[in-house]
């Protein structure tokens, strides 16, 4: 150990003798203790909603999707769906085949646009009466005013000849679900089985994209690359988390706005350090002008202040750490906040502490309070031995 | 050889009012081991002396030189080196560092030399144990007799093994008999260690036992009558 660490650890082991200092040392401690706690705390609340809303975003969306980079179909949908399957990962490959159309109630008055595509995700059960099945969207639904096992017919944009003249391409449906959709996805209208889509969108072969899920997937950006490679050129493939760029964008703009704003408690906690490292300069003047007379160096007694600083600033930090971390697992472990689960997805407030998240709170409070350590320390450097004994006299 | 060069020196302190000067064109010379007094009255710079030859002042105008060494030269971290390594240096009022044992105000020398702190803290017992005080070298200072704070504060200017030591009145602030072996501590250290050592004293019987002694005034600072020094 060097003597500066030696020294900085004696000062603040013998700083609670004086009760000024002592005060002053434990206001220091325990503001940044409160500090960290707050900031863990407000970022495991986050973290719990986040991450719940990232789970919901994994399993509502597909994991990967093959693009074609121009036009609106993929060259060889056969080559995609080969390469897709070879891929790590992937557990299941479906073409999408969708359009647009106008979709209306069995009266025909209640026409309202929509876009349809094959069914992205469970199998439609089909109605004794072979009519196909149909899963609408909530809005969709409203729209027309019909309900689960209404009729409903879905005309699309396409065309065929008739003997009175073209005439667009219609299918009677019956609705077998009715998919309440969050505000964390965008479903289509309606889905509807893929040979219906094909003969809607006029696409018998091929498709205008493949959905790939995988078996986990945080590897989705590896299976992507993967994929990427194998394809030829003339496709794009996007992750899940390229699909939902825009709400990841903003939870993670959240997480640093909150960080920003509770990390003031932190700083304000760090003029508390300042001080408390300037008293001791100043009451430990005449000992800093002896030890220069015995050949210490003004960089080592800047090091003894910086080292004081990371020592109150290691000591509030472990101890909010340990509180904020306690605080937040306790609060997800007994249900502390309950929320109406008709309302929300779940049934309490969740918290969820990220080991990332809890390192970089205390890197950022540890480097706080030695960075407010600075400025007495630079003022210890200064210190004219000469004086300092002289004036101690 | 000469252990001390001091030329044409003068300094000013800024004072509330105006600017206090001390002394101005001081000249000073001292050949090696040699134990010299300084007497004067309070106020005409015998401590600010002290500081200059010792490197922790700075004088206005002159130039101090250490065994050759002119102190003005050195770079602030050669400054320090020298001063740890050459010149070691007792206070009035002994300024040992509360906060430590007698031992380990002792070993601060060898720790800021980079001594690695188990080798420091055996010379520091050597030392403590050199000038009796082997029994108590696990208290703090606030535990020791004024007699006692003044053997640890010379036993840690003695760390290093100086050439030159700087005692700035070592016995103003003891009793008779404390003063008296403490001097005595002094004198048998200088002796057996063949240092060159300055002290700053008001007691004419201590300065009496020293090689030469100079008595210094508004007007400088020359040999005392009857003493062999030199100015």
């Amino acid at each position: 150990m060097s003597y500066e660490v030696f020294v900085a650890l004696r000062y603040l082991a013998t700083s609670r003798k004086r009760a000024h200092v002592a005060l002053i040392s434990t206001i220091s401690v325990l503001g940044l203790a409160v500090g960290v706690a707050a900031l863990i705390i407000s970022l495991a609340l986050l973290s719990g909603f986040q991450d719940r809303i990232r789970a919901q975003m994994a399993l509502r969306s597909p994991h990967l999707v093959v693009f074609p980079a121009r036009g609106d179909r993929l060259a060889d949908a056969g080559a995609v769906r080969e390469i897709l399957a070879r891929a790590p990962g992937v557990i299941a490959a479906d073409p999408v085949v969708e359009g647009r159309g106008w979709l209306c109630d069995a009266t025909g008055r209640a026409v309202s646009p929509a876009r349809y595509r094959n069914v992205a995700e469970g199998p439609l059960r089909l109605s004794g009466d072979g009519i196909p099945p149909a899963r609408l969207s909530g809005a969709a639904a409203a729209r027309l005013g019909v309900e689960k096992g209404s009729l409903v017919r879905i005309l699309s944009s396409r065309t065929r000849l008739s003997p009175v003249g073209p005439i667009p391409v219609a299918v009677l449906l019956r609705v077998a679900e009715i998919r309440r959709g969050s505000a964390l996805e965008k479903p289509p209208d309606v889905e509807v089985p893929e040979e219906i889509a094909r003969l809607l969108a006029g696409i018998p072969a091929g498709a205008q994209a493949y959905e790939a899920r995988l078996a986990d997937p945080q590897k989705a950006d590896a299976a992507a690359r993967s994929v990427a490679a194998a394809l030829p050129a003339g496709y794009r493939v996007r992750t899940w988390r390229e699909l939902n760029a825009p709400l990841s964008f903003a939870l993670r703009l959240e997480k640093a706005v909150i960080f920003a704003t509770v990390a003031l408690v932190i700083v304000v906690a760090a003029l508390n350090v300042v001080s408390n490292i300037a008293l001791l300069v100043v009451e430990k003047k005449r000992d800093l002008g002896v030890l220069l007379s015995l050949g210490a160096l003004p960089g080592s007694l800047a090091k003894i202040y910086l080292t004081l600083g990371g020592l109150i600033g290691g000591i509030g930090t472990a101890l909010g750490v340990v509180f904020g971390v306690g605080a937040s697992v306790l609060l997800d472990r007994l249900h502390v906040v309950p929320l109406p689960a008709d309302v929300y997805l779940f049934s309490h407030v969740p918290f969820a502490v990220h080991p990332r998240e809890v390192v970089l709170i205390a890197v950022f409070a540890l480097a706080t309070a030695v960075g407010a350590a600075v400025l007495p320390a630079r003022a210890a450097a200064r210190i004219a031995p000469g004086e300092a004994i002289r004036l101690s006299r | 050889m000469l252990a001390v060069k001091a030329e044409h020196l003068s300094k000013t302190y800024a004072g509330e009012g105006a600017p206090v000067t001390v002394f101005s064109d001081l000249s000073f010379e001292l050949e090696e081991g040699v134990l010299t007094a300084i007497m004067g009255p309070s106020g005409v710079g015998k401590s600010t002396l002290l500081h200059l030859l010792g490197g922790i002042d700075h004088p206005d105008t002159g130039r101090v030189e250490v065994f050759g060494q002119a102190l003005e030269e050195l770079a602030p971290r050669e400054r320090a080196r020298f001063r740890n390594d050459r010149i070691g240096f007792v206070f009035q009022f002994h300024h040992l560092l509360p906060e430590f044992t007698a031992e380990e105000n002792v070993a601060f020398p060898h720790r800021i030399a980079g001594v690695p702190a188990g080798q420091a803290r055996r010379r520091a017992a050597e030392l403590l144990d050199r000038v009796g005080l082997s029994e108590r070298r696990a208290h703090r200072p606030r535990a020791l007799s004024g007699g006692e704070q003044q053997r640890v504060a010379i036993a840690r200017a003695l760390a290093r093994g100086p050439g030159l030591l700087l005692a700035d009145e070592p016995t103003g602030n003891l009793d008779v008999d404390s003063a008296g072996a403490v001097f005595g501590l002094l004198e048998e250290l200088h002796r057996e260690r063949g240092m060159t050592t300055i002290l700053v004293t008001h007691n004419p019987e201590l300065a009496s036992r020293c090689d030469t002694i100079y008595a210094m005034s508004r007007e400088g600072i020359s040999p005392a009558a009857g003493s062999s020094g030199r100015e």
